[in-house]
């Protein structure tokens, strides 16, 4: 059942599973990248309507304070402004504001479009200006008279000194309180007396708190969106950069009090999100508002200093684990306690990942006893947004305690994990939160990726290099990526439709940002149809063609629109038999469908085109019994189960510079199972763009405040992003393990972000043992690295 | 991030160019390769009533030997000084920071003349004029007059250049036989401006080191010079030299500043290791 294959880049997957056939499975070449790569990608910025008017920010430049002055007078009278709005006009605009996936009960600070009376973070929207160009626009900012009385600021995150929860300066005063949730939720048990029992009698007991900085998601493409409100045609049309469009639709709508029928909403190409544009956050919301308000067009792109400062932040936790072993350094239980930064206004309920992130931090392993608890607070920062693998902090954590209580064990840490990991013969595997793992292979990922980087020989290489004063080291990390597909994101909806001429339009709820949603899916469907990919055109994106869906988000394209195009193709594929069989007089079950043409097993000659069977499904349906409905349409919706998961192992090798401390990654390694592969190059390409996002979160990446609540990293120039120069060849083997979701697919698209931080900081922290130990801070700055070797960590 | 409104004035003479920039004084700002300048007025960091584009100034654009020195017009693009063969031969060291500047496509737009005149304490050409010992020359309503590098900067981004001078030409003087270089230098990523750096030269003979130059980068407010260091350089043998003594004593009496990339302690450390480095590469080249 499982087919293993070594060796980096594998152009295909082996034959010898249902995986595999004429498009599925084949490292075919993605559909989007000859616009996208030359230039003729179609952003928001490409579709503006001339009419529209353009709108900048008047943003907070501090954390917190009163707002004493708010003069828009100068700037309205400008020529060429059209409009200025403050709060005053447009926060009673909104009739109700929350995010669908959280329901309009969940918890959550008190929103509002634009600050009024006070601010709350710095880089908060205090008025907006509309004007003939964004030039004017930021023109018109600097005639606003602004006052604000600072106060002090609710700030936390800076290596791991966090001072947030300050409960006599309230972040929310009407919400009572800074800390914006906990776990265990209220009713559940607040301790596990068994777990308790297990810590204080193991033979081992190791405690780490685990720091992750600020980091966030800086797609190429920045938010945006326009809208223009209609009123002869009783109808705002907006045009985002979404990953969701049906939520922009439902957000707008409810902000506004409008029924979903008054709003349409699309996106053309998107260029990255990473978590950023799945939900609606306050600034696209307010561009809506002032649209329907001010009855025209009106249009916002966000830009660099705006997306870096104010665009939604990620990360920003601490991890405490603890972790009780025997003797023999098998794992016997394990307590988690989180604590996560969500600023000021998190875009989706009280922000905080500590759910999902519970769930998943016993990982690969069959860890015994458990328990975890958490609080996220509230703090005068930009709040917290998804992130590719929002609730990684589990793996970066686990995994760092796992070479850390490794090495004082004196156990090699790859045995380590062999010793702990759940093996073939214990799948199905309940894990102490109530997840059923059925399809999961953490050994023979681990094992694969020890091959691929060759580990006894590194040790070798390793020795030898210290003996000369080189620092070398390698680590490893494990995870299980559980996808979480709950409420609708589990039932996605496919439509295909065939027309007279025989191809094939294929209607999905997914919104592509860069996953190859048109090439996967054209494949799945092209495979079960028997036509060519070239006959297949997907479509995306648009409330008024797509089924009502939840985007793309979770990795769940593979799973939930994978599975139903399938499904949604054979069933198209059954009528394209139905109708060929009357034309041929025969039996649906003696035909075949190949290269578009219809014909009797075993008798080529008795053949039609598919074309020629749409025409007659169509025109000819008086040919047709009369029980058969005309037409060549079908659709499926999907039901996944809630949490679907794939795994994989990570491995770097890592050289630093004595004098310096500079990290030079010399190998990057992944072995990966997520199932039967619809684009082998695809599932490659995921992986590599997430451990790029994985190195430049250790190494380059941090958003930093000062102690006030200003933000320090800006521009570019101070929030570093890795370059190609930064990025070493990702060597990558597959272990395909189908899974029991229809296609057998698996989600992936977020473990190269999850799992590479923590093998990268343990191939530092293996590198470095000669000098002591690593302090648990990230981002491993070269300043970091260099005061571990020389002995002068600061204090 | 869209620059507040400015009169962009575009002249093809660097006579008509200190003309026009005469008519506004410290109400203009002259551009060159706009690296640096375009993001600062697109971030509204600064605004000026006026930008003089140099970019039409076809006769501030060239390499040339003069008099034992190579003289490179202000306009010339630094991937044209990168690859200019005078350059390779005379002044190498030019030619080597040259590469650590951006990326290549930063190289294609941006010019020697800009980044010396911007005087970032933490670019690649402060600090190769400032070791070298080069000579800018600036025209002005008063006609040309010289600067020494060394005297050029009096702060981060200020230069000694008048509100209504134009940089012109950069002179780096050829040093003679047995002489080598090193430029080295800690960025975060590769194109950064420099955690920290240093731009080395050394003349040796008859085993003797008879010319030092050690210049710091991204260590003070300016390009510095390590003159210490230095002093116990000239006269030494250039063998047997303790390198981590005269990187120690090339950071002695610095200050560097921290940021959010680094402390000052850090670059301390680094700018004295990188020191050691530069200079046993630049004896190596002296000694060949």
């Amino acid at each position: 059942m499982t087919a293993v294959e070594s060796g980096p880049a594998a152009g295909t997957q082996s034959g010898s599973h249902s995986g595999v056939g004429r498009f599925l499975g084949q490292s075919v070449k993605r559909r989007e990248d000859a616009r996208l790569v030359t230039g003729h990608g179609r952003y928001l910025e490409d579709v503006l309507w001339p009419d529209a008017a353009h709108v900048a920010f008047l943003r907070s430049p501090v954390a917190r304070g009163r707002i004493t002055t708010l003069d828009v007078s100068a700037a309205a009278a400008l020529p060429g402004v059209r409009a200025v709005l403050t709060g005053a006009e447009l926060n009673p605009l909104a009739k109700s504001f929350w995010q669908t996936a959280m329901g309009k009960d969940s918890p959550q600070p008190p929103r509002r479009l634009l600050a009024a009376d006070d601010v709350r973070y710095a880089g908060e929207p205090i008025a907006m200006v509309l004007a003939d160009s964004r030039y004017l626009a930021e023109d018109a900012l600097e005639l606003i008279d602004l006052d604000i009385d600072a106060q002090p600021a609710v700030v936390s995150d800076h290596r791991g000194v966090w001072g947030a929860a300050k409960d006599e300066e309230l972040v929310h005063p009407e919400y009572g309180s800074n800390v914006a949730s906990t776990l265990p939720y209220p009713g559940m048990p607040t301790e596990n007396p068994a777990l308790e029992e297990v810590l204080s009698s193991a033979a081992h007991v190791f405690e780490e708190r685990f720091h992750q900085h600020r980091y966030i998601c800086v797609p190429m493409e920045t938010r945006g969106l326009q809208a223009r409100w209609d009123p002869a045609r009783d109808m705002l049309e907006i045009v985002s950069s979404t990953q969701n469009v049906h939520e922009v639709r439902s957000m707008v709508a409810r902000l506004l009090g409008l029924s979903d029928l008054q709003v349409q909403a699309r996106a053309e190409d998107v260029g990255g999100a990473f978590g950023l544009k799945c939900f609606v956050d306050k600034e696209e919301l307010a561009v809506a508002a002032a649209a329907y308000s001010q009855q025209c067009a009106v249009a916002w792109i966000e830009d660099r200093n705006e997306n870096l400062v104010a665009g939604g932040h990620s990360r920003t936790e601490d991890l405490t684990v603890t972790m009780a072993t025997d003797a023999d350094g098998k794992i016997l239980g394990i307590k988690g306690h989180h604590v996560e930064d969500v600023g000021a206004y998190p875009t989706y309920g009280v922000g905080g990942n500590a759910g999902l992130a519970m769930m998943m931090l016993p990982g690969p392993y069959d860890v015994g006893q458990y328990f975890y608890s958490a609080e996220a607070v509230f703090s005068n920062t930009c709040g917290m947004t998804p992130y590719r693998g929002p609730f990684l902090m589990e793996t970066v954590a686990r995994e760092q305690l796992v070479d850390i209580a490794a090495a004082k064990l004196g156990i090699d840490p790859l045995e380590f994990r062999r010793r702990n990991m759940i093996t073939p013969e214990q799948l199905p595997f309940s894990t102490p939160t109530g997840l059923v793992l059925e399809t999961i292979t953490p050994i023979e990922t681990l094992d694969q990726a020890a091959e691929i980087i060759g580990y006894e020989d590194f040790r070798r290489e390793q020795a030898a290099a210290r003996e000369e004063g080189r620092i070398l080291g390698i680590g490893f990390a494990s995870y299980i990526e559980g996808s979480p597909a709950f409420g609708a994101a589990g039932a996605e909806q496919v439509t295909v439709r065939m027309d007279m001429a025989g191809k094939a339009l294929v209607f999905m709820g997914s919104g592509s940002h860069g996953q190859s949603v048109e090439t996967t899916m054209a494949q799945v469907v092209a495979e079960e149809l028997g036509i060519d990919i070239d006959d297949v055109r997907i479509i995306q994106g648009d409330t008024t063609s797509a089924p009502y869906g939840t985007g793309t988000a979770g990795s769940r394209t593979a799973t939930t629109f994978g599975g139903a195009a399938r499904i949604a193709g054979q069933k198209l594929k059954e009528k394209i038999l139905a109708v060929a069989a009357v034309a041929l007089e025969a039996s649906p079950d003696d035909l075949e469908v190949s290269d578009g043409v219809v014909s009797v097993k075993g008798t080529p000659g008795a053949a039609v085109t598919i074309e020629q069977v749409a025409a007659m499904a169509y025109a000819g349906h008086t040919m047709l019994p009369p029980e058969m409905e005309p037409g060549l349409e079908a659709k499926h919706r999907i039901r996944n189960p809630p949490l679907m998961f794939s795994n994989a192992c990570h491995a770097a090798i890592v050289e630093i510079d004595r004098d310096t401390g500079a990290v030079d990654i010399k190998r990057y390694v992944v072995s990966e199972d997520c199932g039967n592969m619809i684009n082998p190059m695809v599932v490659e390409g995921q992986i590599t763009g997430g451990v790029v996002q994985g190195i430049g979160g250790v190494f380059y990446e941090h958003f930093v405040y000062d102690g006030d609540g200003n933000p320090l990293t800006t521009t570019f120039l101070d929030y570093l992003l890795p370059t190609a120069a930064d990025v070493p060849d990702i060597e990558i083997g597959h272990v395909v393990t189908p899974s029991n979701t229809p296609g057998g697919f698996k989600p992936m698209g977020e473990g190269g972000a999850i799992c590479s931080p923590p093998a990268l900081i343990n191939a530092v922290r293996d590198a470095l043992a000669p000098f002591g130990g690593l302090p648990n801070v990230q981002p491993l700055t070269p300043e970091v690295v260099l005061d571990v070797i020389d002995g002068t960590a600061a204090v | 991030m869209k620059p507040a409104p400015f009169t962009y004035e575009a002249p093809t003479t660097l006579a008509e160019a200190v003309d026009v920039l005469g008519r506004y004084g410290d109400e203009a700002k002259v551009l060159a390769g706009g690296q640096s300048l375009v993001p600062v007025l697109a971030l509204r960091l600064a605004r000026f009533e006026a930008l003089v584009d140099l970019n039409r100034v076809d006769e501030l654009a060239y390499v040339r030997e003069d008099d034992g020195a190579v003289v490179i017009g202000a306009m010339t693009r630094q991937a044209t000084v990168e690859a200019d063969p005078l350059v390779a031969r005379s002044v190498p060291v030019l030619a080597e920071a040259t590469r650590l500047i951006g990326h290549f496509q930063i190289r294609n737009r941006g010019t020697l003349g800009g980044s010396i005149a911007h005087g970032d304490p933490a670019a690649e050409y402060p600090a190769v004029v400032t070791a070298l010992d080069a000579t800018v020359t600036v025209a002005g309503p008063g006609g040309q007059r010289q600067i020494a590098a060394t005297d050029l900067y009096d702060g981060p981004m200020t230069s000694t250049l008048s509100d209504d001078e134009i940089l012109a030409a950069v002179s780096f003087p050829v040093w003679g036989p047995g002489s080598g270089f090193a430029v080295r230098e800690m960025a975060r990523r590769e194109g950064d401006f420099a955690t920290a750096g240093t731009v080395v030269g050394v003349t040796v003979a008859d085993g003797k080191i008879s010319r030092a130059a050690i210049s710091l980068f991204g260590m003070g407010p300016v390009p510095l010079r390590a003159r210490a260091a230095e002093a116990h350089l000239v006269g030494a043998d250039a063998s047997g030299l303790d390198l981590t003594e005269v990187g120690a004593a090339a950071v002695a009496d610095v200050d560097p500043p921290s940021d959010v990339h680094a402390s000052g302690r850090y670059r301390t450390r680094v700018a004295s290791r990188l020191v050691a480095r530069a200079l046993e590469s630049a004896l190596q080249e002296a000694n060949r």
